[in-house]
């Protein structure tokens, strides 16, 4: 009986969809848990803040609040850098702080089961497996699944204060 | 049933700082020799709400603690007992334990058992100390009168309760112990030790007292009104210690005379005031028919609400009043024993408590909000000044093609906007009283320790500024004071070879002043000995001259680790301290000046910003940044001339302002960005004042002046070096606000690695 219920469970797990949101980084997909976007919009130019890394392209006014703009396509060189009316900036809500990444284009919102999600292979890329929650194919696209929130939190983004030190 | 009271603890924890605020200033104000009853009653009345909160909430320490303070102030208030010195000064100790208890309840410091005890121990002996004294005549009128219905004056008592989970153990015995002081004790159930719901007492009590002597410490020990005292003389007829003051029992005309009975706010009322006090809180209405309900009440844990169901109308009027206590009244009479017992006393104490608040203070009505959610408001207004900003600038780029009507319209909602902001951030403002009130305290103990006679002057404590700034200025304030009382203020007999008074005086004086507010701390001590600094200053090495004028010179004791006290007392002396307060005043973005004059006095003038929130800044351009100055710091602005700047050792230059030199800061060369100009002549030498030492600060332009709406950067972000912040500008862009202390040293040390 145990044993079974049991089972059961896994695989209401594995059959219990998340909601990602997909958007591409030069050539590569990648997918976040949507439950972290607060919003999508376009490009604003921000104020730059002195001394800061390359990536971090400033601050701008989101309604009164002051949000850090980061370009995840210098951090990872990724695509071309340039910023056209189509550049989209997401607004992440992670770990109680407002944070905008900018990206080449937002893709679409996909389901993706526990069980599509299959564990990235150890490769050393620019992108830190650590980050990457594991790999997913959807009609012949693959998507790295991202811990966002364990990416934008980590001291490699120097975003927070406790992490930079 | 199951209430969270973890919600409720926060607003426990700010009442209780309250009453301990109430109580301490009560007591400070009090006449030892003519102490004024109501100020006694006012003292019990804070202590005790203290008390029943505490226990409602499970703050058992707490409760105890306020327990033993409050038989002695009864003592004392019902005249038992005369007020003395000493007392006082153990009453306002109790208050510093409780204080404690509160912080480590809150998760501030731990409270020091050690203490505790000791001050509970020296409250009892206070109160126990006189027992044997004959009570003064008026003091208790009860047990006259229950010599006149007893005839041989004792009496026997049948006390009945079931403890409250808290009291298990140690209370009981506590209590037991209690009674016995009162004559003799019987007990006559008891229940099986390992019974968890804590089982039923019954007791009895032979006594020459009046009950209400001992009813608070039954009622303390006991679950929520799951007790009874019954005078086995006259039976049914006062069973509720509660209600003995209602009509038709017999302690009410014993009562209705001595205006302190039991509890401050049922006593004083005389046979009508109480029906009609019913009325108005439902609660009360069934006292004037208690007679039978009682005989079974007393063996229900929920005695005090059986009579309830017979006016149910007036208990729901109350429950509407009252919001979140609506739902508790009625059930509990039905339910059978709830797993913690602490969550009813809520229905009990809180609605009690308001009625004693209410009737104190009818007039001064006041909610409690968040700070967060004036905070968030603040933030909206801010967000509409920044829209009609660009509203208007937007209107004025039209010119002629805007039509008069929206320009008017704009005019309109411009001067609503500002109203608007303006009554916003008044509700943050807090009148500087509650930092004031912590002084006399401050004054009183040193003084004493000191052996000095000080007397502390307050003016202006309706000042009002932010609270955030209220509550940072405490601890600099407190320093000065500490300050004066140790350095300013001579011992009596030097002050009298003075010929001054023997009594030296501190004022503590606040106003406001144009867009800040001052707060002067002065003495009539002996000022400030300008030799004697210069001396030390020599001795550390400090860079002086005689030429200096008073000013710099009195700033020198600013400096870390100065000190010209001959002497380290444990009150200050050791040269820390007036560097963190100049430190913590300036992080407030507020300066501090002294003046002195040798053997008249010392005055320190503290000038505050009204609020963190708003700044007054100047604009500034650099390459295609816009950067914010604060206003506080700016000195004056100039065009350098070409022969004006020189070049020290490779990067370090300064600037000739007037025949003195001043190290340059150059804006776009530290922050990494393009200046639109070529050479110093084309920009601007902007002149601040960092910290007594004058820096040149280089940028392009200067913009005009604004006042910005602070906003964080760190909410988002993290700490920038040489941002303090940042706002947003009328054209919905975010603007950096310069940091100007730090980027003076970050120039500081620039020079010193080029040097």
């Amino acid at each position: 009986m145990e044993p079974m219920t049991q089972a059961g469970a896994t695989a209401e797990d594995d059959l219990l969809a998340s909601e990602y949101l997909t958007f591409t980084l030069g050539s590569e997909e990648y997918a976040i848990d949507i439950l972290k976007v607060q919003e999508i919009r376009g490009y604003e130019v921000p104020t730059l803040i002195a001394n800061a890394p390359p990536f971090i392209k400033g601050v701008i006014n989101l309604r009164g609040i002051i949000v850090p703009i980061v370009d995840l396509r210098i951090k990872f060189n990724l695509g071309k850098v340039e910023y056209t009316p189509f550049t989209v900036v997401i607004i992440l809500n992670i770990a109680g702080r407002v944070i905008g990444a900018v990206v080449d284009s937002v893709s679409d919102v996909l389901s993706l089961t526990a069980a599509q999600i299959r564990p990235a292979p150890d490769f050393s890329g620019t992108f830190d497996t650590k980050y990457i929650l594991g790999l997913a194919s959807v009609e012949q696209r693959m998507l790295i699944v991202t811990d966002i929130e364990r990416l934008m939190t980590s001291a490699d983004m120097a975003l927070i204060d406790a992490a930079a030190d | 049933m199951s209430i969270d009271m973890s919600q409720f603890y926060q607003v426990f924890f700010e009442e209780s700082e309250e009453h301990l605020a109430t109580m301490e200033s009560l007591l400070l104000g009090l006449d030892v020799d003519h102490p004024d009853l109501e100020q006694l009653n006012a003292i019990f009345r804070a202590a005790h709400s203290i008390k029943g909160s505490a226990g409602t909430f499970g703050f058992t320490d707490l409760a105890e603690t306020t327990h033993i303070l409050e038989n002695l102030l009864d003592r004392i208030r019902k005249s038992e007992l005369r007020l003395r010195a000493d007392m006082v000064d153990a009453f306002l100790q109790a208050g510093d334990v409780l204080r404690g208890m509160l912080d480590a309840h809150q998760g501030r410091g731990a409270a020091d058992p050690a203490a505790v005890a000791a001050v509970c121990e020296r409250l009892r002996h206070l109160s126990d100390g006189d027992r044997g004294l004959p009570s003064a005549p008026v003091a208790v009128a009860a047990p006259v009168l229950a010599e006149q219905s007893g005839g041989a004056g004792q009496r026997w008592f049948a006390i009945d309760f079931v403890p409250a989970a808290a009291a298990l153990g140690r209370g009981i015995d506590n209590l037991l112990d209690e009674l016995r002081g009162f004559g003799t004790l019987e007990v006559v159930d008891r229940p099986l030790p390992d019974d968890p719901a804590g089982g039923r007492w019954h007791l009895r009590l032979l006594t020459d007292r009046a009950q209400e002597s001992f009813v608070d410490q039954v009622d303390f020990v006991a679950e929520a009104g799951a007790w009874r005292i019954a005078d086995e003389a006259t039976e049914a007829g006062e069973a509720f210690g509660f209600f003995e003051d209602s009509p038709g029992a017999p302690a009410a005309l014993a009562s209705a005379d001595d205006g302190d009975g039991a509890y401050g706010f049922f006593a004083p009322l005389a046979e009508s005031a109480v029906a009609e006090e019913g009325d108005g809180f439902g609660f009360f209405a069934p006292l004037p028919t208690p007679a039978e309900a009682p005989a079974t009440a007393g063996d229900e844990a929920y005695g005090f609400f059986e009579p309830l169901p017979a006016t149910a109308a007036p208990v729901v009027e109350e429950g509407e009043g009252y919001g979140f206590f609506a739902p508790l009244p009625v059930p509990p009479a039905a339910e059978p024993l709830p797993a913690r017992p602490v969550e009813v006393p809520v229905a009990i104490d809180k609605p009690a408590a308001r009625v004693a608040k209410g009737a104190a203070a009818a007039t001064d009505s006041s909610i409690r909000v968040s700070v967060e959610k004036v905070d968030q408001l603040i933030n909206l207004v801010g967000e509409l000044v920044i829209t009609q900003a660009m509203l208007l600038q937007s209107a004025a780029q039209m010119l002629d093609a805007a039509p008069e009507r929206l320009l008017n319209g704009l005019t309109q909602l411009e001067r609503n906007t500002r109203d608007l902001q303006e009554s916003v951030m008044s509700i943050r403002m807090m009148p500087i009283s509650f930092v004031f009130s912590r002084f006399p305290r401050v004054v009183r103990d040193l003084s004493a320790k000191l052996g000095k006679q000080v007397e502390l002057k307050t003016m202006g404590e309706t000042t009002e500024l932010d609270k955030s700034l209220i509550e940072r200025i405490a601890d600099p304030l407190t320093h000065l004071i500490r300050n004066s009382l140790d350095h300013g203020i001579e011992a009596p007999e030097k002050r009298v070879a003075a010929g001054k008074s023997p009594t030296g005086t501190i004022t503590l004086k606040a106003y406001h002043q144009g867009g800040n507010i001052v707060i002067e701390v002065g003495d009539d001590g002996a000022g400030l000995p300008r030799e004697k600094i210069l001396q030390k200053a020599r001795e550390r090495g400090l860079p002086v001259s005689e030429q200096m004028s008073d000013q710099e010179v009195f700033n020198l004791i600013f400096e870390a680790g100065f000190s010209t006290a001959e002497q380290i007392t444990d009150v200050s002396g050791r040269g820390v301290g007036m560097d963190v307060v100049r430190r913590n005043i300036q992080s407030m973005g507020g300066r501090v000046e002294i003046d002195s004059m040798y053997g008249i006095g010392t005055r320190m003038t503290v000038r505050l910003p009204l609020t963190l929130a708003i700044l007054d800044g100047m604009s500034v351009a650099v390459g295609d940044q816009i950067y914010i100055l604060p206003l506080s710091y700016v000195l004056e602005s100039l065009q350098p001339m070409a022969g004006d700047i020189k070049t020290l050792t490779n990067q370090a230059r300064v600037v000739q302002v007037r025949g003195e030199y001043l190290p340059v800061v150059v804006l776009h060369e530290m922050f990494g960005l393009k200046s639109a100009w070529n050479d110093f002549m084309q920009g601007i030498m902007v002149v601040l004042d960092a910290d007594g030492a004058r820096v040149a600060l280089f940028v392009d332009a200067l913009l005009g002046q604004h006042q910005v709406v602070i906003k964080s950067l760190e909410a988002n972000y993290r700490k920038v070096p040489g941002i303090s912040g940042a706002t947003i500008m009328g054209d919905g862009h975010v603007a950096l606000i310069l940091d100007v202390s730090a980027i003076a040293g970050m120039a500081r040390n620039h020079t010193q690695k080029a040097g």
